[in-house]
């Protein structure tokens, strides 16, 4: 051991520059892996812990019936069920509404709580985190905590279509119904305001209904009994709801995202670092194949010399690991913030051993497994045939370009020898490159369709949107569509509802219903097959569907409000927003089963119209028949900035590492050929070769393996990237991603990958200045 | 008149090493002349390796001037000596230095190519060349790794001569040969220089030294003597035992 540890001293002293690039690439990767398992492992279950400290409901049911029958049949079912384990019944409000948040608007089915009974619930009670000394006012979920809603900040908030404004007192956290992403999301006053709102009426008195169950993985089943229960006993009564399932997912979204690249980034520098020590080792062997004949002479064993280079790459990894992963608890506090925008669930950062020490334990048993696999040629060899052989430069087999007869200019057809004859150079250059145009087309896929416009992404996560949606009562319906279409600044007005439904035999699905789909602006929500058209057709889930085995041209059954009917499917759907539990009814589709209460319409505004302006007119116009009005667009903008500038922070951040992998990866293998070839520099100088020639020729011998795999690699990662995309996001409801591959963009961004490459090739090759002829000069 | 190819005045080189100043040579004035055979003797450490960089552009002296062909080279930049060297200058290393990663023909057009565009005319002249040194097109065709030393020395000479250099530089030439070989590629760089090529080279090997039509003898950075011996005749008793006295007054 001793003596193995002197020579992985000595092999570090010789190699300090490459030594460091290994370290920068493990360090990176350490980090990289150590952010994700905490983000995967244990940022994950923050949600699960937050849920049990707070005692939250697995199943959370709001009624617009505050009434005691209402009450005493909920407990009665509850009770009933041998799934429920305990239950809290508390007064609320409830309405749909908005406030303003991130330069637009969010809106979503509100709870509204008095702040005592917020907090006192026995399930799912609120938990207050941060508040000032107002008295009277608004509690909001911590979530929306951002410029325009801080503490003693008046909001705005519509309640229906009334407009109330409150002191923001402070700050909760609510695991089930703290985020619009929760189907439900609660608001708290404070005593005060809470009747001064119950007295105005604006909002029905209701209950809120949250329940624990025995097995968290029964909560979608539930939420269905639940609803479908009420509905029948309840006909009239209007019921928002979610579940466990539901939330846990979408709530984390932006972590499932960044974790991912994370991942992705981290295993493909540690791909790049381990290829990296492999041909380190190799060349070590090649370069040192005398001296490593003398040690086994002087009685070396060839598991010392092996011992030596794993001390030597696995003490390296050690350190460079422990550092990384170290390192990653500062850029944690970035991400968390990022997260939390839209987790909206406080995560408190603290050492967290077991991603600590599994990042350890992954890369340097990769590198361990890499440096025994690469060196197991000092094993075979014996001294004489090691001291006989010396430095084997060249593969004799075949004359590479030969110039006598290639037509190449001379700088070329030099540079093309060393290419042809450095496999494992081109191997490195290769994977790097390949890895490298991965994330070129990737950022350049996010930079297109969330940065620069946000509308392919929110076709393909959020499904149709316009700039107004209008729910009306159906009594109003015909009145309000015919007065909307001869309205100059409508462009365009199309019923767009939903209405929950449930499959027989399967799970409860949010129905979308349309008089016309044709006339939806998103026509991409149905990649196979197409829209329903006639009343016994229905298109479902991808997702679902690919669950249940259903193919186009399948029949279910469906049933709401107590009727069922079968229908055929005719195309499958794909929108992140039920996570891949939707479909599709005509209106005569959905009429077979039940009547809708009021009527959702969307609506195209011409551009100049001012769509706050206009809801104002048609609130005036229509009176109460209007139930709730909705800036989409400014709704839209709103939760989309959120994952906007999460892509931006991780474009930004896989590209900063990109060029330092680049950098480090080039530098390695400059400094490599330098080595190797000091000899054929010096020869070529004397024989008369400019520094400027030779370090022409190094960069161009680089530039083969780099221009075929960066060409091959954006070629195929364009083609790919959708496809890879729905993989990574099949979890929420995407099963064919359907983003614009920025064709322009990707070229352009591959032919400046291969000149970067090529100018740092330059700059590092600049050390060939210092090679000089005379030194090859002997017989003083 | 002899036409003068290179000269030097107060030609001098100073080393550095361990803080101590090593003036290796001292204020040289010196003139290389066209087909003459140059022999540079003298003992080790008298500064023949770095007087030959000096003069072939390797290497910057510290002091004086060396021109040739009415340009001052010492004052060139590197890749001006670089320019410099592949045009007018061959060389002849002792180690040989073929560059192993190509064919011996490939080693001899990477040089020819750097000054000669025309590559049909200069295959034609590699393959002479070839001839003239008895090296075959198959052994044009192997790597240096697959040839034996005179084989090497024989295909640098012909990369030396590849771009009809105004002088070839020979750095101990046969220092790495078997006495057989050694003679061999002596004869060949002779014959090369009966037919006026102009040759510089350094040898403190007595029989090496025979072949020189003139000899310059260099001791502690000057060049102590020189000795015409006019051209080489092979078995010419009366130019060995001019040589030997010579070198014996030179204290050799």
């Amino acid at each position: 051991m001793g003596k193995s540890f002197l020579l992985a001293r000595s092999n570090l002293r010789r190699a300090k520059g490459q030594t460091t690039a290994i370290l920068v690439l493990i360090f990176l990767a350490a980090s990289m892996l150590n952010l994700w398992l905490m983000l995967s492992v244990d940022y994950r279950q923050n949600f699960d812990r937050c849920h049990d400290r707070l005692n939250a409901g697995h199943v959370t049911l709001v009624v617009d019936d505050g009434g005691r029958g209402m009450r005493d049949f909920l407990a009665q079912t509850l009770l009933k069920d041998g799934r429920t384990e305990a239950f809290s019944l508390d007064d609320c409000m409830h309405m749909a509404g908005s406030f303003p948040y991130n330069g637009g608007e969010i809106h979503l089915e509100m709870a509204i709580l008095e702040k005592e009974e917020a907090i006192s619930s026995q399930v799912g009670g609120a938990e207050i985190i941060e508040e000032g000394a107002y008295q009277s006012g608004i509690y909001m979920p911590v979530l929306y905590r951002s410029d325009e809603i801080e503490i003693g900040k008046t909001l705005e908030v519509l309640i229906g279509s009334n407009k109330m404004r409150y002191t923001v007192c402070g700050f909760f956290n609510s695991v089930m119904t703290g985020s619009h992403n929760c189907g439900v999301c609660e608001i708290i006053l404070t005593e005060d305001k809470y009747y001064e709102l119950k007295k105005t009426g604006y909002a029905p008195q209701s209950t809120i209904c949250s329940v624990r169950l025995g097995d968290k993985a029964e909560s979608e089943d539930f939420e269905t009994m639940l609803k479908n229960a009420v509905s029948y006993q309840y006909p009239g009564v209007r019921a928002v709801s979610n579940s466990y399932v539901l939330v846990s997912q979408s709530r984390y979204i932006s972590q499932m995202i960044c974790s991912g690249v994370i991942s992705a980034m981290a295993f493909f520098i540690l791909l790049i670092a381990l290829v990296v020590i492999a041909s380190n080792i190799a060349n070590y062997i090649q370069e040192n194949m005398k001296s490593l004949g003398a040690l086994k002479a002087m009685g070396y064993t060839g598991s010392q010399l092996i011992l030596s280079l794993l001390l030597q790459f696995g003490g390296l990894s050690l350190i460079a690991a422990a550092a990384g992963a170290g390192v990653s608890y500062g850029l944690f506090p970035f991400i968390n913030t990022m997260m939390i925008s839209q987790t909206g669930i406080p995560y408190e950062i603290r050492f967290l051993p077991f991603p600590f020490f599994a990042s350890l334990a992954i890369l340097c048993g990769a590198v361990v497994f890499v440096v025994v696999l690469s060196s197991r040629r000092i094993k075979k060899t014996e001294p004489i045939t090691a001291l006989r052989q010396g430095i084997l430069t060249h593969n004799f087999k075949r004359n590479h370009v030969p110039l006598e007869k290639t037509r190449a200019p001379l700088a070329l057809a030099l540079a093309l020898k060393t290419t042809l004859s450095g496999m494992k150079q081109n191997v490195i250059l290769s994977v790097t490159m390949l890895v490298l145009s991965l994330i070129v087309v990737f950022s350049g896929l996010m930079i297109r369709n969330m940065i620069v416009d946000l509308t392919p992404f929110l076709n393909l996560i959020v499904g149709e949107t316009a700039d107004s949606c209008i729910n009306v009562s159906a009594e109003t319906e015909n009145l309000f569509s015919e007065e909307m279409q001869s309205d100059s600044r409508v462009e365009k007005i199309y019923l767009y509802n939903s209405a929950e439904v449930r499959h027989v035999g399967g799970i409860g699905l949010m129905a979308t219903i349309s008089d016309d789909f044709s006339k939806a602006n998103n026509q991409s929500i149905v990649f196979e097959g197409r829209f329903p058209k006639f009343d016994n057709e229905i298109a479902v889930a991808a997702k679902y569907a690919k669950e249940r085995g259903f193919e186009i041209g399948s029949e279910i059954t469906v049933t709401a409000d107590g009727k069922q009917a079968p229908y055929l499917i005719t195309g499958f759907t794909q929108t992140s927003n039920n996570l891949g539990k939707d479909c599709l009814l005509t209106r005569e589709g959905y009429e077979r089963l039940g009547r809708l209460k009021n009527a959702s319409y969307y609506l195209n505004l011409t551009e100049d119209s001012d769509i706050d302006a206009f809801h104002v007119e048609v609130k005036e116009q229509f009176g109460t028949a209007v139930n709730t009005v909705v800036n989409v667009k400014a709704t839209v903008e709103a939760a989309g900035s959120v994952y906007v500038s999460l892509m931006q922070a991780l474009v930004a951040v896989i590209l900063v590492l990109s060029v330092i992998v680049v950098l480090f990866v080039l530098y390695l293998l400059v400094r490599t050929m330098l080595g190797k070839k000091k000899r054929d520099y010096g020869i070529l100088k004397s024989l008369g070769y400019t520094t400027g020639q030779l370090i022409l020729q190094t960069s161009l011998s680089f530039m083969p393996a780099v221009v075929l795999s960066t060409a091959f690699g954006v070629a195929v990662c364009s083609l790919m990237i959708n496809p890879l995309t729905a993989l990574f996001l099949g979890s929420i409801g995407i099963v064919k991603c359907t983003f614009i591959v920025p064709a322009g963009f990707n070229v352009i961004a591959g032919i400046a990958l291969i000149l970067s490459v090529f100018a740092i090739a330059c700059v590092l090759s600049l050390k060939i200045r210092k090679i000089s002829p005379k030194e090859l000069l002997t017989g003083e | 008149m002899k036409k003068v190819l290179l000269k030097t005045e107060g030609l001098s080189k100073s080393f550095s090493s361990g803080g101590i100043l090593q003036h290796v040579l001292k204020n040289i004035d010196l003139e290389l002349y066209e087909g003459d055979f140059t022999v540079i003797m003298g003992a080790s450490g008298a500064g023949k390796s770095t007087l030959l960089y000096a003069l072939s552009g390797m290497d910057t002296p510290s002091l004086g001037t060396i021109t040739s062909g009415g340009e001052v080279i010492s004052d060139f930049s590197q890749d001006a000596l670089a320019v410099f060297r592949r045009r007018r200058c061959g060389f002849v290393f002792q180690q040989i230095y073929l560059v192993d990663g190509m064919s011996v023909m490939d080693n001899v057009l990477a040089a020819g190519l750097l000054v000669n565009k025309d590559k049909k005319a200069l295959l034609a002249r590699a393959r002479k060349l070839f001839a003239d040194v008895g090296l075959s097109e198959e052994t044009q065709r192997k790597f240096p790794s697959q040839i034996s030393g005179g084989e090497a020395q024989r295909a640098g000479i012909v990369r030396a001569l590849i771009n009809s250099p105004a002088i070839v530089f020979a750095d101990e030439p046969t220092g790495a040969l078997n006495s057989r070989t050694g003679l061999d590629v002596l004869d060949t760089l002779s014959r090369f220089n009966e037919q006026g090529q102009s040759v510089v080279m350094v040898t403190h090997d007595m029989r090496s030294a025979r072949r020189g039509s003139r000899i310059l003898y260099l001791k502690d950075g000057v060049i102590l003597g020189e000795c015409n011996l006019g051209k080489y005749v092979h078995g010419d008793k009366a130019r060995h035992e001019k040589l030997s006295a010579f070198l014996t007054e030179m204290g050799w």
